[in-house]
């Protein structure tokens, strides 16, 4: 809707001159450090968890010892606890990793693939291309996202694969969108006018010129993307839609979720929730912190 | 005039998009007669199963082709007929049906909004008071805090004694002691240095958790808000029950639009304090406190109107993911509303449910955030011309 461009002229309107004239020198700040760590960390232990010495995540360790009956609770044994069939839960979790971060990192490669060369294309040649892929655009935007995977999904079998694309297809819009406005920004610029004048073709100052320029701002989209796409995995998990093999963290938070299980074992939903939680708050704050050291605005909507 | 006719020309032709994109896929991808009549439908070799199937796809209109399909979907629907529900009866049908679920959610989404505003306005005021008043803004926000929160406290307090709860204590004592630290900063100017750090762990916490909320998934939210709240303290009931009094239900209500609210409530919160920070250096409020008026009085005045740009836009936006969470709340607290009504429909394949509430949601976000560009006007007499 238009409402993009009017918010846009009204931040303008009372941004007050010389806003950026007090900041002087400007860090990513150990926060964003000790995000990209926690990021890394679980790529790491996602990557590795078949090399790792973790107990198997589909093993039933049920104790004859005198423990009792499934869940455990956290102990030397099983460090977070185990599930109601006596699964280890920090195996489980880390298993689940590989599935979030798997569908969360393909979908935005594939918006950023499709969306941000259609918005970078589009912002460049303007006309007619534009005004179409701009309606298109508006399109996806309309329909609410969540409904839209659950009919893809559901309509499809439910692969790895089906999962990533739908929330692939699904960022396309917005990752476009930013790419679209990045674009029109950068083609007015000088170094794009001096390239043309220059006799450049159009390809080459599209990859040479603004894509180096629109990938800057975009960084930071790509960080908080992913973090949208693992909670839509999550959401779909939830409501018994994503991937049917194995487990993500959305499928092992719905089995923890069941009110006998909170009462009886509370850790079986909360650990999974944590993991979830600090990989978001992490992707998060780490593209927030991008997001103000490149200092774009339009992200923030 | 022209402008605003040309908004309405996009935004049907937007819809339309929508509407056709939603007719063709569900048409395309899924196998209607087969929906409608499960195993029969594969059966041409007996005539009963082939009269019943002439049947349903005279009633369905499957033997047109799709356009036309499409176009007699579309004549019924802008008419008010969301047609028949796929299925052995096709009862109730789908407007029945939407009468039924559709108040239950609007009621949700409607109070998580609200919710979601009485958190946000309060919170960015008292987090963007701090830069009001220049260079001697130290201790003195923190008396337009005080009594701003005390107030707040005893309410609150009030509300969590009844429950008995230590909750209640805590809050208490915490600001019991940012009272008497605010005291001795007036009167000790030594003092002042521990108020400045209170303030600062104040902020501090205050973002941090505004942050959490906005990283908190709504189902991760909703499994801790029902774990503490209902099941832990058993403050709120378990279940939703459609046969219960109205104000049970209410009440019912109140976790699931909390779990809504939360995320909503802290972006607000954020983009209240950026405007409001901003605003808060411009003339007209240098203006007002030169002429004495009230700190109170200039924020919540003054301030707030001109600072409510970010916030309304969002508050439009923000619409669109409400949708998304409500499909996971309801599902969770076992309300039955659209969202259920979705989610069932989408897994049972009774596509006429799927297409009608995809419209209704379509339509509903695009008129709502068509009034929000209206609102603008409203709020700052500069955005009029």
């Amino acid at each position: 809707m238009s409402q993009d461009v009017s918010t846009g002229g009204v931040i303008e309107a009372i941004e007050p001159e010389g806003a950026q004239a007090g900041v002087v020198k400007k860090t990513l700040g150990l926060g964003f450090w000790l995000a990209v760590g926690w990021i890394v960390l679980i790529a790491l232990l996602a990557l590795l968890a078949p090399v790792l010495p973790l107990k198997d995540p589909n093993a039933n360790f049920i104790d004859i010892q005198g423990k009792g009956r499934p869940p455990y609770g956290p102990s030397g044994d099983h460090w977070l606890g185990s599930d109601q069939d006596a699964r280890d839960m920090l195996s489980r979790t880390i298993y689940g990793a590989r599935v979030s971060l798997v569908v969360g990192f393909s979908a935005v490669a594939f918006g950023f693939a499709i969306g941000g060369t259609i918005g970078l294309v589009s912002g460049f040649v303007r006309g007619m291309f534009d005004k179409i892929t701009s309606f298109i655009m508006l399109v996806l935007l309309s329909f609410p996202a969540l409904i839209l995977a659950i009919l893809i999904t559901s309509l499809m079998e439910r692969s790895l694969l089906t999962i990533a694309l739908t929330l692939g297809i699904l960022s396309v819009a917005p990752v476009g969108r930013l790419a679209r406005s990045a674009s029109l920004v950068f083609s007015e610029r000088e170094f794009v006018l001096a390239a043309r004048t220059m006799g450049a073709k159009p390809s080459h100052i599209m990859l040479r010129e603004l894509l180096p320029n629109v990938l800057i701002p975009m960084s930071a989209l790509a960080l908080l993307g992913t973090a949208v796409a693992i909670v839509a995995e999550g959401g779909l998990a939830f409501l018994g839609l994503s991937v049917e093999k194995g487990s993500t963290w959305g499928k092992l938070i719905l089995t923890g979720a069941q009110t006998r299980q909170l009462e009886e074992a509370p850790w079986i939903a909360f650990v999974p929730i944590t993991a979830l939680f600090l990989t978001v708050m992490a992707l998060n704050f780490a593209g927030d912190r991008l997001r103000d050291y490149f200092d774009v605005r339009e992200l923030a909507l | 005039m022209r402008r605003s006719l040309q908004r309405v020309a996009i935004v049907v032709l937007l819809l339309v998009a929508v509407s056709m994109l939603t007719f063709v896929a569900m048409n395309v991808l899924g196998d209607p007669l087969f929906n409608i009549l499960g195993p029969i439908a594969g059966d041409t070799e007996n005539p009963e199963s082939i009269a019943k199937i002439e049947a349903a796809e005279a009633q369905y209109y499957l033997d047109k082709p799709l356009p036309e399909r499409y176009v007699r979907w579309l004549g019924d629907f802008v008419q008010g007929d969301m047609g028949v529900r796929f299925g052995s009866d096709g009862q109730p049908p789908v407007t029945g049906l939407i009468k039924e679920r559709l108040p239950r959610s609007l009621v949700l989404m409607g109070m998580a909004q609200v919710m979601a505003l009485a958190i946000a306005i309060p919170w960015g005021i008292s987090s963007a008071a701090g830069s009001l008043g220049g260079v001697d803004a130290g201790p003195r926000s923190l008396r337009f805090l005080v009594p701003f929160s005390l107030k707040a406290v005893a309410v609150i307090y009030f509300a969590l004694s009844l429950f008995g709860s230590t909750i209640g204590v805590v809050v208490l004592i915490w600001f019991v002691a940012l009272l008497v630290a605010h005291q001795l900063a007036e009167t000790v100017p030594a003092a002042r240095a521990l108020v400045d750090v209170v303030k600062k762990v104040m902020s501090g916490f205050s973002s941090a958790l505004s942050f959490g909320f906005i990283s908190m998934p709504n189902f991760a939210l909703a499994v801790l808000l029902y774990y503490v709240f209902a099941l832990k303290q058993g403050w709120f009931p378990l279940r939703y029950d459609a046969s219960d009094g109205f104000f049970t239900r209410m009440w019912q209500l109140f976790l699931p639009a909390l779990t809504l609210a939360l995320p909503g409530a802290a972006v607000y919160q954020r983009l209240l304090r950026t405007d409001l920070i901003t605003t808060l250096q411009e003339d007209f409020i240098l203006m007002a406190r030169a002429k004495g008026v009230s700190k109170r009085r200039v924020l919540f005045r003054h301030a707030l109107r001109p600072s409510m740009f970010s916030v309304i836009t969002v508050f439009g936006i923000n619409a669109g993911a409400l949708v998304g969470g409500a499909l996971v709340v309801e599902t969770f607290f076992g309300i039955p509303g659209i969202g259920t009504a979705v989610v069932e429909a989408i897994l049972r394949e009774d596509f006429p449910v799927v297409l009608a509430i995809v419209m209704i949601v379509a339509t509903g976000f695009v008129v709502l955030n068509f009034l929000v560009d209206l609102l603008y006007s409203v709020l700052d007499p500069r955005v009029r011309s």
